[in-house]
């Protein structure tokens, strides 16, 4: 049963294809990340350039286009591209994890329709799932999905919340209530429809002002009387909620490794700084309140790192606890960011608190990490069941 | 021909464009002759050539005996593989101990044509060789970071000198020149050579130069090279580049310095706007005086040159042209 | 066309760890990461650029060490179809000679239009094995190529060869060896595509029998015709001296400095 112990490194190509990305990034996007925040603009160039380049191909299969990267390349390349953006490394994740649903139970049909677009970049999915009143709660969803007996459409109306690139997505993958009455079981309830944005009856609401990741448009999208063909539902009816937790194994290392760049880029930063900056006659790296900083840091974050890329290795070998794995990289990558930005903010002392330098919008960005995809709260709840079996 | 005493160095006598001799030529001839002394046996200059014999009649100021083979195809074919296969011949006929050519570009094709031919191995780069019991050949290796001492494990071989390692001197008294031929066709292929193209700015390789000021990115564009070429000028040297400057198209390839352009170790490298990375560092490291002109304070040839002046090169550069011409006049 | 393009790892400049090995003076290629040496980087780009318009395929011959798959995958990725990497502890501290009979004996059974190799490489800095594979393949050897212009329906290649005064012009019958220089231009970065397609390319190994056969005398580290007696490192130079003063008295001070050192 036991196979060679595969070493704990990346592949020659997922090291090749992690240098890759990183030039990419370092010499077309980084010089972006300071303007987008500020402008709060979705950096269309930046996803042209990553549409270019088949970065957004990379979760995709070769045989729609897609350059059928694993888990863990595609994971290498968010974190890349976090390090010196994290909007721009949303991109990326967010084209994952809406995907998920259609790679994950579409029909041959359904992948063929939309699965080459969305590889080519030329395309953009959404994953609009969260409500006002159900962000945790997932089952507590409210919109709905009638069916049209004469014609087997389906009519949705209702409204999602906190969007991730709702209002500049081509396509929603939508999660919406189909259960007939209130006594099918709370995870039966969802079924997962793909909407096209031009669908009448679709409307962006309002965008967020948010404290980071402010590049990334995040939408309140209404929806009334849309009409969807039976075509465009996604796995079987009730199937919902069931996606969407098997959607979450694999999307949350994607947020993990964002997590990761951006500590990774913070670190980066302060390390620099610390090179560079002399008080008392010294750089200040020479201090050893600062190196102690920076090397807790720097471990935590390989930590974190180290973690997600297991993580990654079991849940694309199929293991059967992937959902512990998965929730496990996300909660330690998400508490690592928060604390790496924040102590890079405090090496860099009053400049770290000023836009001249880049780690007070990493510490912003960093976040978000802890929220969306699940809060960290739900993901400590998810390993507790895992652990201890209790419900 | 008498044939000659077992184990004579032979020196490869380079020839330039117009027939004349290669300077690095009357530099490994030097070096030979100084083996010769050191080991008692007889030193021979080899020149192959369409017109031997002005090559021939110059090397002879630095040897005892020339031999001289007229080729006449080198005249307008790729002359290494035609010149390597005529020295091989004689090496098989005359029995040489050892072969010492230029470490340039043709030196090093005939080299490997030889060695390939006579299955003798090669030393290359060589920047200083002595005699014991056979050649002692030092090469810098990796980029300056190392000196090795290397020696043959039989008695044959090929060495390769670096140009500017050894002052060229004339021998007290002059040599004789003495044509010969060698029989049989040249096997290998010939290539012919249909047009030959002339530069704008045609220079001696840069590798022989005693003096190079060198431009980098900061120079800023072809016009800021005129400052560099002026000092050059005034200094008796050549003008270099580094990568960065080739690349934008303000220089030729052919003056790069560095890891892919060329390795140069002259007594003065005098380096304006240039950082001094890594890729370029190895191509100059092993310069006698390194002087570099850089706003950076920080800049990484701030680390390891002998005199760095800090501020604007476009300000620093007529400064010492200024002063070098004050001094002369 | 059919290219083939001579490569070779070499230690990874950049990190600055080669060494030698104290035991017998030889490359310690275990020190650093190997990398593609960068002038057969250009030999691959010119390749490539050559079989997009021609059509045509690019492969690799390397003679190295075991490790080196790794370090061949990027020039996979650059687009290379497949390579042959030809490895054998016997092989270990080759020298040229060595080196070139035996990738010549590799060539020799390989039809190709174009043998591409670069200048020189970083770690040996040589520059003598393609004119000695061409020697022994009785191939016409070009070098210093900056520019590589082929017609295969003529079956006959020309090429810009950089000279003193500027350049040469030759016209060689393929097959035919070139050396490649900066010249030729800046290598690609392997694209995300490319990266992925190498995972299915293959690189074959061929160890020194299946090479040479039986004729394996005087090839390898056994046989090397030379070696290394001592290595040191050489004298640290003199501490900088720093000049910030303005640019008439700098100027000054550096005239004096160099006629100190009797450089004028």
């Amino acid at each position: 049963m036991a196979t060679a112990t595969p070493t704990y490194r990346l592949t020659e190509d997922q090291a090749a294809l992690r240098d890759a990305v990183r030039i990419l990034a370092d010499e077309q996007i980084a010089p972006r990340a300071a303007e987008i925040d500020r402008t709060a603009e979705f950096p269309w160039d930046v996803k042209e350039l990553l549409a270019s380049h088949d970065v957004l191909a990379l979760p995709f299969p070769e045989a729609h286009g897609g350059l059928g990267g694993d888990l863990l390349t595609v994971c290498v390349a968010i974190e890349q591209i976090s390090r010196v953006c994290a909007t721009s490394g949303l991109i990326l994740a967010v084209q994952e994890l809406a995907s998920l649903p259609l790679l994950l139970a579409g029909t041959e049909e359904q992948q063929a329709r939309w699965l080459p677009d969305l590889a080519a970049g030329r395309t953009l999915v959404a994953f609009a799932l969260t409500e006002a009143e159900a962000g945790s709660d997932v089952a507590a969803a409210r919109t709905r999905a009638r069916r049209d007996a004469a014609t087997g459409d389906w009519l949705i109306d209702g409204s999602k919340r906190f969007i991730s690139q709702g209002s500049v997505a081509d396509l929603l993958t939508v999660f919406a209530v189909t259960a007939e009455d209130d006594d099918t079981p709370r995870r039966q309830r969802l079924s997962c429809f793909i909407v096209e944005k031009d669908a009448p009856g679709f409307a962006v609401e309002r965008i967020e002002h948010k404290m980071g990741i402010r590049g990334s448009p995040t939408a309140e999208l209404s929806f009334r009387g849309v009409r969807v063909p039976d075509a465009n539902r996604i796995g079987e009816v009730g199937q919902g909620f069931e996606l969407a937790m098997r959607t979450f194994e694999r999307s949350r290392p994607g947020i993990a490794a964002q997590a990761v760049g951006i500590a990774q880029g913070a670190l980066e930063v302060a390390a620099g700084y610390a090179r560079d900056r002399k008080q008392f006659g010294r750089p200040i790296a020479e201090f050893q309140m600062i190196g102690a900083m920076l090397a807790d840091m720097d471990a935590q974050t390989e930590a974190a790192r180290q973690l997600l890329y297991k993580a990654c290795a079991e849940i694309e070998a199929g293991a059967p606890d992937a959902g512990r794995w998965s929730a496990m990289c996300k909660l330690v990558a998400g508490d690592t960011a928060m604390r790496v930005t924040t102590d890079a903010v405090q090496v860099l002392g009053g400049y770290g608190y000023v836009d001249e330098f880049p780690v007070e919008r990493m510490m912003r960005d960093a976040k978000i990490t802890q929220l969306y995809e699940g809060t960290q709260q739900i993901q400590r709840l998810v390993i507790a069941r895992a652990l201890t079996g209790s419900r | 021909m008498a044939p000659e005493a077992p184990g004579a160095i032979w020196v490869h006598g380079e020839t330039t464009g117009d027939g004349s001799l290669a300077r690095i030529s009357t530099e490994v001839a030097t070096l030979a002759r100084s083996l010769g002394g050191a080991s008692g046996r007889e030193v021979v200059g080899i020149v192959v050539a369409a017109d031997p014999g002005n090559a021939a009649d110059e090397l002879a100021r630095y040897l005892p005996r020339v031999l001289t083979v007229a080729e006449p195809a080198t005249a307008d074919h790729a002359a290494a593989a035609i010149v390597g296969q005529r020295i091989a011949a004689l090496v098989e006929r005359e029995r040489p101990g050892y072969l010492f050519a230029g470490a340039g570009p043709e030196g090093r094709d005939v080299a490997g044509v030889v060695s390939a031919l006579t299955g003798w191995g090669v030393l290359v780069n060589a920047t200083a060789v002595r005699w014991e019991d056979g050649p002692v050949v030092e090469m810098s290796v990796f980029g300056g970071k190392l000196n090795t001492t290397s020696r043959f494990t039989g008695d044959h071989g090929i060495v390769t000198v670096r140009p500017n390692v050894v002052t060229a001197a004339a021998a007290a008294s002059g040599g004789t020149v003495e044509p010969t031929s060698v029989e049989g066709d040249l096997g290998l292929p010939l290539v012919p050579i249909v047009e030959r193209v002339a530069a704008e700015t045609a220079a001696a390789p840069i590798e022989e130069a005693r003096v190079i000021v060198s431009g980098g990115r900061g120079v800023g564009g072809p016009e800021g090279f005129r400052v560099v070429q002026e000092l050059a000028e005034a200094l008796g040297g050549a003008v270099g580049a580094t990568r960065a400057a080739v690349d934008a198209g303000w220089i030729p390839y052919a003056q790069q310095i560095g890891q892919t352009g060329k390795i140069v170790k002259p007594s003065l490298y005098l380096a304006l706007g240039i950082s001094g990375a890594i890729q370029h560092k190895v191509g100059m490291q092993t310069a006698e005086t390194i002087v570099a002109v850089n706003r950076d304070p920080d800049a990484p040839i701030a680390e390891f040159a002998d005199l760095v002046v800090i501020g604007d090169l476009f300000e620093v550069a007529p400064a010492i042209l200024a002063a070098l011409r004050e001094r002369a006049g | 066309m059919r290219i083939v393009v001579l490569v070779k790892p070499v230690p990874d400049t950049a990190s600055g760890g080669e060494r030698l090995r104290p035991a017998d003076w030889r490359l310690d290629r275990a020190a650093t990461p190997a990398v593609v040496n960068a002038n057969d980087e250009y030999a691959l780009e010119a390749g490539l650029k050559l079989t997009e318009a021609h059509g045509g395929e690019v492969t690799l011959v390397t003679m190295a060490g075991s490790a080196a798959p790794e370090t061949l995958r990027k020039a996979l990725a650059m687009g290379a179809s497949s390579g042959t990497l030809i490895t054998d502890d016997a092989l270990g501290g080759s020298d040229t000679v060595s080196t070139a009979r035996v990738l010549a004996d590799e060539l020799r059974g390989l039809e190709f239009d174009l043998l591409l190799a670069g200048a020189d490489t970083s770690d040996g800095g040589a520059g003598v094995v393609p004119a000695g594979v061409a020697t022994l393949l009785g191939l016409p050897y070009v070098s210093y190529a900056a520019k590589i212009e082929p017609d295969p329906a003529a079956g006959r290649v020309r090429v810009h060869r950089i000279s003193p005064t500027g350049y040469d012009v030759l016209e060689a019958p393929m097959p035919a060896l070139v050396v490649a220089t900066q010249a030729l231009g800046e290598p690609r970065y392997p694209s995300l595509k490319g990266i992925m397609a190498a995972r299915s390319k293959t690189i074959q190994t061929r160890t020194l029998a299946d090479v040479a056969g039986g004729a394996t005398d005087g090839l390898g580290g056994a046989a090397a015709s030379n070696e290394v007696v001592a290595a040191e490192a050489p004298p640290p130079r003199a501490a900088t001296r720093v000049i910030r003063e303005p640019a008439d008295e700098a100027a000054r001070q550096v005239v004096a400095f160099l006629a100190e050192r009797r450089i004028i």
